[in-house]
C-alpha cells in the first residue's frame, strides 16, 4: 500500500522534462567553491594513466584557443555560467583520474563505436580516451581468465570510486541464459549485479542499456530490459539515444569529476542538460512545420527544399534529446540535417512506438484485441462503421416496426 | 382520436447555446486536429514559410477550442450540481428508481418503441448517463491534449509565468503512465479517443431523431427552442 502511495506521489511530483537553467547566485558560488577544492584534492591524486591531455591535444592539432572554446561550449552545456568555464578545463585535464568500467552486455557495440571514431578525433573523443578505462570488454587486449582477473582487480583497487558504464540491455528469459560472459558463463545480469556493487554510480549508456531498446522490442523474445530495472540502489544515470551522444557522455563524466554528484535527472532519470530539450523546439526546419510545408515523399521538391519531415514520421515533436543542439560527431550534422526524420531514439520503447518512419495517424498498431495490426485512423473507422451498421439495422427495424404499428392501429 | 399536447419546458438558453457551441467546436475540433496528426491537405499560398501558418492556424484553433470546451465543461459541471433548472447529478445516483428508469429507456430503445413504461416528459437517466460519458471523454481528451501542449514548454518557463507549465505537469503527467508510459502513447490515446467521441456523436445524433420520429413528441425541437410536446 504504501509502495503505491508513493508511485502515485512520484507521478504528481516529478518534473517530466523541466530544466532549471538558473539557480541564483549563491548556488554557484557554493558550488564553485566545493569544484575548486575538488579538483585541487585530485590534482594531488597520482593519474591512473599515463595518457596525458595536453600532449594529445597537440599531437592531433588542436590549440589552445580550440581547447578553449570547447570548455565554454561545454559549460553551458552542463548548464553552469560562464565562471565554471577554467574548472571544466581543469577538470578536462584531470579525466585520467576517472576510473571506468565499461560493460558490453546485449548490444550491437555502437555507442563504443560512437565514441571511438577514427576519423581525427575531436575534444570530446579525447576526453574519452583518457578516461582511465579500467576494464572495457570490447577494447582491451586482455581476454579469458586475464581479462577475469582484470576485473576483478580494477573492482578491487577502485573499490567504491569507479564509474560503471553499462552498454546494452539485460536479458532476462530463460533465467538470463540468452547472454552470458566469460568462462564461468556468468549471465549478463549477474555480470551487471556484481559489478554495480562497488560502484560509485551506475551510467547506462545506449537506448539499450537505459530502455531495452531494439532487443526489447515486441515481441522481446529475450525478456530485455534496460539497467534501471535491475539496479535499484545505486545512484543511476540514463544517457539514452542510438548511439548516446559522446558529448553528453562527456558531459555526465566531467560533471561527476568536477562537482562528485550525478546531474540533474529528469524523470526518466536522463541527465536535464541532455534532455531537457525537445527535438522540435529546436529544429531548423519548424517554420516549415508552422506553415504546413511538408516533404510528401522522399526526394521530392519539399525535400530538396529541406521542408519539415512530418509527414514522413518525425517523431521530434514527441522527443526529448539536445541532437538538435549539439549534433552528432562535433556538431557536424544530425538525422533531420541531413534529411530523415527523429526516430525518438531517446524515448522509452522508441523502436515499437516512434520509429516507423510515417505519422502516428497511419502507423500499424496493436489493436486491443491483440494480433490484428491496424492504424489508429482504420480502427476508429472501424468503430464507426460498427456503430454505423448498428444504427442501419436499428433504424430499419423501427421503421417496419413504426409501420406494422400504424397499419394495426388503422384496423381499429 | 384526438390527443392534447402539453409543452414542458426542456432546457434553458444557457443550456442549448452551451450545446450548439459544443456541436460547432466539435466539428472544428475534429478538423483541425485531424490536421495536426496527418496534415491532409497542402498548402497553396505562394508565401515564404515565414509568413504562412497553416499549420500553426490548425493548432491555434485547436487550442482555442480546447478553451471554450474548457470553460464549457467547468459550466456543466456546475450545473450538474447547482442548475435552478434540473440537477442532472440526480439522475446519475444509482438508486432503485434511476435503475429502473435506465432500464425502461433501454427497454423501449430494443423493442423499437413497442414498450414505453416511463414518463418522457422530463429527462431520463439513460441520457443523462450518456450525455456524462461524453463529459468524461471530453475531460480525458482535455488531459491528453494539455500533455502534449506542455512537451512544447519545456523550458518551464510560458508567457503567463511558470506557474502554467507546473500546473499542466501536475495534472496531466499521470496520463504517460496511465496510457501505457510513453509521450507517444498519450498521443494515440488521444487519437482514438476522437475516434470514441465520433461514435458517440453518431448514436446521439441518431437517437434524438429516433426519438422524435417514434415518440412523436417533437424531441428534437428540445435543442432549438427548449421545449417539447407530451400527451395529456
Ligand atoms: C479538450 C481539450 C483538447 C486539448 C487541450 C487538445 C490538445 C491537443 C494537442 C496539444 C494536440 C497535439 C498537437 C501537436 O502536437 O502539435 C492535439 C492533437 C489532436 N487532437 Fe486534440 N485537444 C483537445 C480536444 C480534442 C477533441 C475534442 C478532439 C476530437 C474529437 C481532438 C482531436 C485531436 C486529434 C485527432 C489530434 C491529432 C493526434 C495525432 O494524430 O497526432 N482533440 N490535441
Ligand atoms: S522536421 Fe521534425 S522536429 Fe523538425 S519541425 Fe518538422 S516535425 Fe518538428
Ligand atoms: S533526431 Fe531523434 S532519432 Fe535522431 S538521434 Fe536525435 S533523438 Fe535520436
Amino acid at each position: 500500500m504504501s509502495d503505491r502511495v508513493e508511485a502515485v506521489k512520484k507521478l504528481f511530483t516529478s518534473k517530466s522534462s523541466r530544466v532549471e537553467t538558473n539557480k541564483g547566485d549563491t548556488y554557484y558560488q557554493d558550488l564553485f567553491e566545493k569544484c575548486e577544492a575538488r579538483l585541487n584534492e585530485m590534482r594531488a591524486q597520482t593519474p591512473a594513466n599515463k595518457l596525458d591531455f595536453t600532449d594529445l591535444l597537440e599531437e592531433n592539432g588542436i590549440d589552445r584557443r580550440e581547447f578553449m572554446k570547447w570548455a565554454s561550449a561545454t559549460t553551458a552545456m552542463l548548464m553552469l555560467p560562464p565562471m565554471f568555464t577554467p574548472l571544466v578545463a581543469d577538470a578536462a585535464v584531470m579525466m585520467n583520474r576517472a576510473p571506468v568500467i565499461w560493460l558490453e552486455l546485449q548490444d550491437c557495440a555502437g555507442n563504443s563505436e560512437a565514441l571511438l571514431r577514427a576519423d581525427g578525433p575531436k575534444i570530446d573523443e579525447i576526453v574519452l580516451d583518457i578516461i582511465s578505462l579500467e576494464f572495457h570488454e570490447t577494447l582491451q587486449a586482455a581476454s579469458g581468465h586475464q581479462a577475469e582477473k582484470q576485473l576483478e582487480e580494477a573492482m578491487e583497487h577502485f573499490k567504491g570510486k569507479y564509474l560503471l558504464f553499462v552498454e546494452g540491455a539485460i536479458p532476462m528469459g530463460m533465467d538470463g541464459q540468452y547472454g552470458t560472459i566469460g568462462i564461468k558463463g556468468e549471465t549478463f545480469h549477474d555480470h551487471l549485479v556484481r559489478c554495480a556493487e562497488n560502484a560509485a554510480a551506475v551510467i547506462a549508456v545506449g537506448s539499450c542499456a537505459t530502455f531495452g531498446g531494439i532487443p526489447a522490442a515486441a515481441p522481446n523474445p529475450t525478456g530485455a530490459v534496460g539497467v534501471m530495472d535491475v539496479i535499484k540502489n545505486k545512484p543511476l544515470i540514463n544517457i539514452p539515444a542510438c548511439p548516446a551522444n559522446p558529448a553528453n557522455m562527456v558531459g555526465v563524466i566531467l560533471h561527476y569529476v568536477l562537482t562528485g554528484q550525478v546531474p540533474e535527472l529528469d524523470s526518466l532519470l536522463r541527465p536535464k542538460f541532455a534532455f531537457g530539450y525537445r527535438i522540435h523546439d529546436n529544429c531548423e526546419r519548424r517554420a516549415h512545420f508552422d506553415a504546413g510545408e511538408y516533404v510528401e515523399e522522399w526526394g521530392d521538391t519539399g525535400a530538396q527544399n529541406n521542408f519539415c519531415l512530418y509527414k514522413m514520421g518525425c517523431k521530434g515533436p514527441m522527443t526529448f534529446n539536445n541532437c538538435s543542439i549539439v549534433r552528432y560527431n562535433e556538431a557536424v550534422n544530425w538525422p533531420i540535417g541531413v534529411g530523415r526524420g527523429c526516430i525518438g531514439c531517446s524515448e522509452p520503447d522508441f523502436w515499437d512506438k516512434y520509429a516507423y518512419e510515417r505519422p502516428m495517424a497511419d502507423a500499424k498498431i496493436k489493436a486491443p484485441t491483440g494480433g490484428v495490426e491496424k492504424t489508429v485512423d482504420e480502427f476508429g473507422l472501424g468503430m464507426l462503421t460498427a456503430a454505423g451498421i448498428g444504427i442501419a439495422i436499428h433504424a430499419a427495424a423501427s421503421a417496419v416496426a413504426g409501420k406494422r404499428e400504424n397499419s394495426g392501429e388503422s384496423h381499429e | 382520436m384526438e390527443r392534447s399536447y402539453k409543452q414542458v419546458k426542456r432546457m434553458t438558453p444557457a443550456m442549448r447555446i452551451i450545446h450548439w457551441v459544443n456541436a460547432i467546436c466539435m466539428i472544428g475540433a475534429i478538423a483541425t486536429g485531424l490536421y495536426i496528426g496527418h496534415p491532409y491537405y497542402q498548402t497553396l499560398i505562394a508565401d515564404g514559410a515565414v509568413d504562412k501558418y497553416v499549420m500553426a492556424w490548425n493548432r491555434y484553433g485547436h487550442f482555442i477550442i480546447a478553451i471554450i470546451f474548457d470553460v464549457t465543461s467547468v459550466i456543466i459541471a456546475y450545473l450538474y450540481f447547482f442548475s435552478r433548472f434540473e440537477k442532472p447529478y440526480k439522475k446519475l445516483i444509482p438508486n432503485a428508481q434511476n435503475i429502473s428508469e435506465f432500464k425502461a429507456v433501454l427497454i423501449n430503445l430494443l423493442t423499437l418503441n413497442r414498450k414505453k413504461e416511463f414518463d418522457s416528459s422530463h429527462a431520463d437517466s439513460f441520457n443523462t448517463v450518456y450525455f456524462t460519458i461524453f463529459h468524461i471523454l471530453l475531460i480525458w481528451m482535455l488531459l491528453t491534449g494539455l500533455q502534449m501542449y506542455v512537451h512544447g514548454l519545456g523550458s518551464g518557463i510560458s508567457s503567463i509565468g511558470a506557474w502554467w507549465p507546473w500546473m499542466l505537469h501536475l495534472v496531466t503527467d499521470w496520463t504517460i503512465p496511465v496510457t501505457g508510459g510513453t509521450l507517444m502513447d498519450v498521443r494515440i490515446a488521444h487519437h482514438i479517443t476522437m475516434w470514441l467521441i465520433v461514435c458517440w456523436v453518431v448514436f446521439h445524433i441518431y437517437y434524438q431523431i429516433w426519438r422524435t420520429i417514434f415518440w412523436k413528441e417533437g424531441d428534437i425541437s428540445i435543442v432549438i427552442s427548449g421545449t417539447k410536446f407530451v400527451k395529456e
